[in-house]
């Protein structure tokens, strides 16, 4: 999901941004290397220094590639945000930078607003956009209600007539509009406006899903599109949060391959995406990667409680030893792949797995008090990834866009709080699993936040607040057919 | 993008008489993330809406389609509709990949073009020419992830597994760059893909245990082949003992001064917990990692100790 990013048109040149940085850090180390260089540390950076220093890996190979030339000039780019405080940020207690909300929800309502003509790169993922903003604003805690009819008037034009959302009025449907759709309109409704909820045609959405449903069990993201690990996951949620029959329609083409549910074979295609290192793949071969991993663990977590599902389909050993191989040392982020760099998207792909895998490994060993690394996640997210202006960013040097806006604080959130699935609470009939989840509490281990940096819950399937979910559950559960 | 003393426009153009745009009515609210799209953008969506709305399929579709695409390659809808004119029309699908190439090479994180190329290659029916084009743009980028999936549709579609030009290619690709995981991948793709996930020659085994082991003596901290190794001697059902004396080599717990590689002290970690006798090497191999070789994963090394104390059944 993460290349479906619609970066800024040639616009961002991020490049000369990156070598001001570079300049900056080259000046730094032409000074002689004595005593004098950390006189004019102050206390709080030579702690950020002996922590890093305590973080990273003692063992660095000789023999040099591309890859670790890259992640060399990475290390130099971030390790000064990562040290000192470049940006002028205010420092919270633990002399890390306050969460700038003021500046992020400014900068996310402006995304919400009007583009120039070079945008229309993004004409496909305006829906994206729309649901990132709403999503990172609501996390901020800023009440998005102002919105409601403009949500609904946006998505009103993007609807096909015979369902699905595309990208704008004529598009085509397209399973990731759909899914971005349908949970902007939900995060804006409640049960007091049905009309919000009920300009998603139900019924035309299903025979729409029922067009993508493939004979292996996986789902294609549009018609005569590609199948792939993004279906599985949107296609789920969007079934489950609506409370949409699991039965195929009539008309759709894998009955003719003896499939008759939405479910069908989907578990055995997920299991397929599990890759020979652990992690999960866009599709059964390809390489594992941070974002197609939330879509797998996501997708089972709709299938089934995650202490079920998990291991019927996955080996959990191998995935949560590739899951946990993602954390950058000493950065403290997430990479994506292997041997790839830190990126602060993948707070919220990698890290928001860690509630799933959690979940379903309490069941096989003593309880850990956490799997992850949920403050060094935390520190790359303050000290790095928050942009001077506003918005968050992949890493420094980086413009910042809804995109990792949304997922920076998406991950935030998975590091500060604490998840419990109730798979008892919840009947294991239909998709009624992601809805067993509640909160349980902050995270109380060591932490680098302040109360005042805590960002609100995320629902660790739907990625959109607990409220919403509760909300659009009350709403759709009573409707049991069209 | 075009500039606009260089647009092009139907409007009047007689080749386009017949038909009768479809504009975009916004109606009454202004719709969020909005785009103020130029009058040529504009004007060809509404074209485009038209010819879809009336199912029409020729050539001055393909030319439209070709036009939007030139101003926004992002466009899914253009390129689903495009490829419908193409199959429709009969065209020259070798001008179609031709046209693909450069394209492609100008936007390197594009979904649609991959899926589109699959398409139209999966008519033509040979392969014939993609490797070049492939070996092109990962020049540009040796990871990126949709051309190393598409090269996996490609050996699955014109079944290359067995294909000793694609294995040396592939070798030359990790020769470039050892750590490029997307490489090892596709090995895994080819050599143990190809035989449905099982390794049962003990011929293949060798040569595969060998390849990690030459790739691993290089740089020992680099995971990629640890991860491949391991996977070799899993698919082959040999226990990770099979690999003690080779872990041993970057590893020897009882002088961790002298440790090269933490993915070994890792391994040592799966080995020594097979054993009920060798538990508490297990423990001491976690404990080097949570405490000195890979700090920050503290938490998941004490985990895999915590599980040391399960029962196997439920662990």
């Amino acid at each position: 999901m993460a290349s479906s990013r619609p970066g800024p048109p040639e616009a961002s040149a991020p490049s000369s941004r990156l070598e001001e940085i570079l300049d900056d850090k080259l000046r730094i180390q032409e000074l002689p290397e004595s005593d004098h260089e950390y006189e004019d540390l102050s206390p709080q950076e030579e702690a950020h220094m002996a922590y890093l220093e305590s973080v990273k890996i003692p063992i660095v190979d000789d023999f040099k590639t591309e890859s670790t030339e890259i992640q060399d000039e990475t290390l130099e780019v971030v390790l000064p945000f990562l040290e000192g405080n470049p940006n002028d940020f205010p420092l919270n207690e633990h002399g890390i930078p306050h969460l700038q909300k003021e500046k992020h929800v400014k900068f996310l309502k402006k995304a919400l607003g009007d583009y120039p003509a070079p945008f229309a790169m993004m004409d496909a993922s305006r829906p994206w956009i729309v649901y990132w903003s709403l999503q990172g604003l609501s996390a901020l805690g800023y009440d998005i209600s102002e919105y409601r009819e403009r949500v609904i008037h946006t998505f009103s034009l993007a609807q096909y007539p015979a369902g699905g959302y595309g990208g704008n009025y004529g598009h085509l449907p397209h399973l990731a509009a759909t899914y971005a759709a349908v949970l902007s309109i939900i995060m804006v409704s409640t049960p007091s406006t049905p009309s919000t909820y009920d300009s998603i045609n139900r019924k035309n959405l299903w025979h729409f899903l029922g067009q993508l449903k493939q004979p292996d069990g996986g789902f294609n993201m549009t018609t005569g599109g590609e199948e792939d690990i993004r279906g599985a996951y949107c296609g789920l949620v969007v079934i489950s949060l609506l409370n949409l029959p699991l039965e195929l329609p009539d008309d759709a083409p894998a009955r003719k391959h003896g499939l008759t549910s939405f479910t069908d074979r989907l578990g055995e295609w997920i299991g397929k995406c599990q890759a020979f290192d652990g992690g999960i793949s866009a599709a059964p071969g390809n390489e594992a990667h941070g974002a197609y991993a939330f879509c797998g663990l996501g997708a089972l977590a709709i299938l089934g409680a995650p202490k079920h599902t998990l291991h019927t389909y996955l080996d959990m050993g191998a995935l949560v030893h590739w899951l946990s191989a993602r954390q950058c040392a000493p950065e403290g982020g997430y990479n994506g792949r292997t041997n790839k760099l830190v990126d602060g998207c993948y707070s919220h792909w990698v890290g928001g797995c860690w509630a799933i895998v959690e979940a379903a490994a309490a069941a096989a060993a003593p309880s850990p008090a956490s799997l992850w690394n949920r403050d060094a996640l935390a520190r790359y997210i303050l000290s790095a990834a928050q942009f001077a202006k506003g918005g968050l960013v992949d890493k420094p040097g980086k413009r910042p866009d809804a995109y990792h806006t949304c997922y920076n604080l998406a991950g935030l959130s998975a590091a500060q709080h604490r998840y419990l699935h109730d798979g008892d609470a919840v009947a294991e009939q239909g998709l009624d699993a992601p809805f067993g989840w509640t909160p349980n509490g902050s995270f109380a281990g060591s932490r680098v936040w302040a109360d005042a940096d805590e960002v609100g819950l995320v629902h660790p399937v739907f990625v959109i607040p607990f409220g919403a979910v509760r909300e659009s559950r009350r709403y759709f559960a009573g409707k049991n057919s069209f | 993008m075009p500039r606009s003393d260089d647009a092009t426009y139907y409007h009047d153009d007689p080749a386009w008489g017949d038909v009768t745009p479809l504009a975009q009515d916004d109606g009454g609210l202004h719709p969020l993330a909005s785009i103020a799209y130029t009058d040529e953008y504009s004007e060809a969506m509404g074209y485009l809406r038209a010819v879809m709305a009336a199912n029409e399929y020729s050539d001055r579709v393909l030319a439209l389609t070709e036009h939007i695409i030139s101003m926004n390659p992002a466009h899914y809808t253009v390129w689903l509709y495009r490829a419908k004119a193409l199959r429709e029309t009969g065209a020259d699908l070798a001008r179609e990949i031709a046209w693909l190439n450069p394209t492609a090479l100008q936007h390197l994180k594009n979904y649609q073009i991959w899926h589109h190329r699959q398409t139209i290659v999966d008519v033509l029916g040979s392969p014939a020419g993609e490797a070049d084009f492939i070996a092109t743009m990962l020049e540009q980028d040796s990871k990126n992830y949709h051309v190393w999936s598409y090269r996996q549709w490609l050996v699955q579609r014109f079944d290359l597994f067995a294909s000793d030009d694609e294995l040396r290619w592939t070798e030359a690709m990790i020769d470039g760059d050892v750590r490029n995981n997307s490489a090892w991948n596709h090995r895994w793709f080819l050599v143990v893909g190809g035989q449905g996930g099982r390794l049962e020659s003990r011929r293949l085994v060798e040569r595969e245990l060998e390849y990690a082991k030459y790739a691993i003596r290089k740089a020992p901290q680099n995971q990629s082949p640890w991860n491949y190794i391991k996977g070799v001697v899993r698919a082959a059902g040999l226990p990770f003992s099979t690999l003690t004396d080779f872990a041993l080599e970057f590893a020897d717990m009882r002088r961790p001064d002298d440790i090269y590689s933490s993915h070994a002290l890792d391994l040592l970690a799966d080995i020594y917990a097979d054993n009920e006798g060798s538990k508490e090497e297990a423990k001491k191999a976690l404990h080097l990692l949570a405490s000195r070789f890979d700090p920050i994963r503290a938490h998941y090394w004490n985990y895999r100790k915590a599980l040391l104390e399960v029962p196997e059944t439920t662990a």
